[in-house]
């Protein structure tokens, strides 16, 4: 049977990284559809990453 | 209708995250026209991104929800509390309804100088929580 919305069986543990090397190389998009990498936007000062669960 | 709370409360503070010198990046699901429409129907203004494919949060050990931690009776009490303080509801759902956020402040050298990562889907940090961790990412 398929969970609703998607949802885990199980509950997990949310798991951080000890540091955000495995963040940096990634790439999402900028409202204009452009590539932005992640490790970009703490390259020259802290910066706050905040995951929204969904844009809606 | 928690990260339109959550959107709304850093949209007010977002000064206060510019004076603490560092950069905010919101990052969610869907495409660039999602979080545009996000944006306008919410009215913040806040450096978006977006991550269809999820591969942030995964990387950044996020959490899929378990059906109470989405809907459970502590959930639908909460999303009535945050309604009614920031006059959100809960719109149409983008991408998996099960994945869950959090918050990072992260260094220059990929250092992870704070983090929460939610436990349900109302468990967001208080930015009076990330201004202070940030404030100190700043000086040191």
């Amino acid at each position: 049977m398929t969970p609703l919305f998607g949802a885990s069986l199980r509950r997990q543990e949310a798991r951080p990284p000890e540091d955000a090397s495995g963040l940096a190389e990634l790439v999402v998009k900028d409202l204009d559809g452009n590539d932005v990498r992640l490790g970009s936007l703490w390259e020259d000062q802290p910066a706050v990453l905040v995951w929204l669960r969904h844009y809606g | 209708m928690f990260c339109r709370s959550h959107a709304v409360q850093l949209h007010r503070d977002r000064s206060k995250f510019d004076a603490a010198g560092v950069r905010l990046a919101v990052i969610g699901q869907g495409t660039p026209a999602h979080a545009q429409h996000f944006r306008e129907t919410q009215e913040v203004d806040l450096p978006m991104y977006v991550d269809e494919a999820r591969d942030s949060y995964k990387a950044a050990g996020t959490k899929i929800a378990t059906g109470a931690e989405l809907i459970g009776p502590r959930m639908v009490a909460k999303g009535a509390s945050v309604g009614r303080r920031d006059g959100v509801h809960q719109g149409r759902i983008i991408g998996h309804a099960a994945q869950l956020g959090g918050v990072m402040v992260v260094r220059p050298g990929n250092e992870i100088v704070y983090v929460h990562l939610a436990d349900d889907a109302g468990d967001n940090p208080p930015n009076e929580e990330v201004l202070e961790a940030a404030k100190a990412a700043s000086k040191a």
